[in-house]
């Protein structure tokens, strides 16, 4: 199985428009909002524009490269056979999908670094247990999605993955506090997003007590999404 | 290697649905060890489910299918069977020695790569991509896959598609080999031709039913092996006498056209060719234009696909 999980690593480090999209673009836009913004401003509630996009782009980044990682390549693997060609080898059946999250958690840790390095040059100032308490939160957070990932990738066709992805990546960022903090307003629905869950596990950094309530959401989350994506695994077996 | 004796796989009375269409039918067969078997049949004749249904790919919705006495998935997971689908994709943004790896290390029995490489043929291309691959190229991947260790059962479906002429000889080559050494071989195909020259036995599937099981020679000869084709011209003075053609030594099947000059066109299918036109000279006719032709095995496998339709549409009457 460590054969299969390093070649779904290496592969994925190989493709080049994937890290583009998952590394480079949360990167460009962060820069974007500094000058937008102007890199002393605040937004609401007193946080600096500088902390507050790199929390909110590192999470964008790290959502976007595990959604369109898992769930775009097991819709198209789906369709072109390789997983029934997988399922003629000795390997159990949750190797693959094993294999597509190990590679999802590898490329997000580029995503979040390039992203905070960014803030650290701009002059993000946090101690070295917050810095590296943030990157593991973040990373672990993906997870969730990774989750999500997978489940879509089984639910959707190749031709129909790549905009339910994006519909769902896009919405859930809107409302969620990644172009702009939530209003206080939406504060109330934002805890059913998990991308505003996700975007929360920050607020230590802030002076903050860790935040709990998403915590627990997020691990709600993630029972929900392996759920499903477990069922829905199950169900494309029986298909073949 | 091998199992020497006993069954390296058994379908009984499986039959699997997909809707209302019969994919399967109520399939009875038995593959001995080392047997080099070609399965035929036209488009939608059950190749490729009853292939899926071997390899445990799907579940028949009734019947047992086994794999050396065992559930397909047992089979697998202990190195027995080695497959090449024909809708099995491969791994994308790797390099072909990558994946021939993969397949070696993940194989309870795995071979070295490069002795895969080697017997797959694809030495010369191992650090390309495999999204860069010819049709024919991709189908040698695919068979390097299958081979990737000590199986004792190959399975192939459909593995020549895409491939050229030469590199299809190399193909069969390779296979031969395999089956050399003691494996069996069970292959789709829908050229005959493969059949004919490799196969030790045929299997026609038609409708999800199995209609012939034996040697190439067999199913030639249960079709009738060849074809006595002449003309019967008035001028030449013998009438047409249907009865007296059809009760020629080995005759199977008739046909006669008449055209508008009052020329009758004969064409018999006969198991015993030589004695069928001795005895047409002897009842005294003058065929014109005599042809005996030998029937390939294509011809045959049309010729007892097209009886078993016949036999359906008056039996559905």
């Amino acid at each position: 199985m460590t054969t299969l999980i390093k070649l779904e690593i290496l592969r994925t480090l190989r493709n080049k428009r994937y890290l583009m999209f998952t590394v480079l673009y949360p990167a460009l836009l962060y820069v974007f909002f500094i000058s937008a913004y102007g890199s002393g401003g605040t937004v609401a509630g007193g946080v600096s524009v500088k902390s507050y996009f790199m929390v909110s782009m590192a999470t964008f980044g790290a959502v976007g490269a595990v959604l369109t990682g898992s769930a775009q390549r097991i819709s198209l693997e789906r369709k072109s056979g390789w997983t029934r060609q997988l399922r003629l080898t000795a390997l159990p059946g949750h190797a693959y999908t094993i294999g597509k999250i190990a590679a999802c958690a590898v490329t997000t840790l580029p995503a979040i670094a390039v992203v905070f390095a960014i803030g650290a040059i701009e002059g993000v100032d946090l101690t070295a247990v917050q810095w590296l308490g943030l990157a593991a939160a973040l990373w672990l957070g993906s997870f969730v999605f990774a989750a999500l990932g997978v489940a879509l990738g089984y639910a959707a066709q190749p031709d129909a993955v790549q905009p339910a992805v994006m519909i769902v990546y896009m919405l859930m960022a809107l409302f969620g506090g990644t172009w702009f903090p939530v209003s206080d307003s939406l504060k109330t629905y934002a805890r059913f997003n998990p991308v505003y869950d996700y975007n929360q596990l920050a607020t230590f950094i802030h002076g903050q007590a860790v935040a709990t309530s998403a915590v627990l959401a997020l691990a709600g989350f993630l029972a929900l999404f392996a759920a499903a994506a477990a069922y829905l695994y199950r169900k494309d077996a029986q298909q073949a | 290697m091998g199992t020497g004796t006993g069954e390296v796989a058994a379908f009984r009375n499986v039959s699997k649905n997909y809707g209302r269409v019969k994919a399967v039918n109520g399939l009875d067969l038995v593959l001995r060890p080392g047997e080099t078997v070609a399965l035929l049949g036209p488009n939608g004749a059950g190749k490729s489910s009853s292939l899926d249904l071997l390899l445990g790919l799907r579940e028949p919705d009734s019947g047992t299918v086994e794999l050396f006495g065992g559930a397909p998935r047992d089979a697998i997971t202990s190195g027995r069977v080695g497959a090449m689908l024909q809708s099995g994709g491969l791994m994308s943004d790797v390099k072909v020695r990558e994946l021939v790896t993969l397949a070696c290390k993940v194989h309870p029995k795995g071979h070295t790569p490069d002795e895969v490489l080697t017997t797959a043929g694809i030495t010369e291309i191992a650090d390309r991509r495999v999204d860069k691959l010819s049709g024919g190229q991709e189908q040698r991947v695919r068979f390097a896959l299958a081979v990737a260790g000590a199986n004792d059962l190959i399975v192939l479906d459909e593995p020549t598609t895409g491939m050229d002429v030469s590199v299809r000889r190399q193909f069969w080559d390779a296979m031969r080999a395999q089956a050399a050494a003691g494996r069996t071989v069970l292959f789709a195909t829908h050229y005959l031709e493969e059949a004919d020259s490799i196969a030790d036995r045929v299997l026609v599937l038609h409708k999800g039913r199995l209609i012939a099981d034996g040697t190439s020679a067999e199913i030639k000869a249960k079709a009738g092996a060849r074809r006595i084709g002449f003309e019967l011209h008035p001028s030449d003075g013998g009438r047409l006498d249907e009865a007296l053609l059809r009760s020629l030594p080995g005759t199977v099947g008739l046909d006669i056209g008449t055209r508008t000059d009052g020329v009758h066109t004969v064409r018999i299918r006969s198991t015993d060719a030589d004695a069928g036109v001795a005895a047409l000279y002897k009842a005294g006719l003058y065929p014109r234009g005599l042809e005996v032709t030998s029937l390939g095995l294509e011809q045959a496998f049309l010729t007892i696909t097209g009886e078993q339709d016949k036999d359906d549409e008056e039996s559905a009457r």
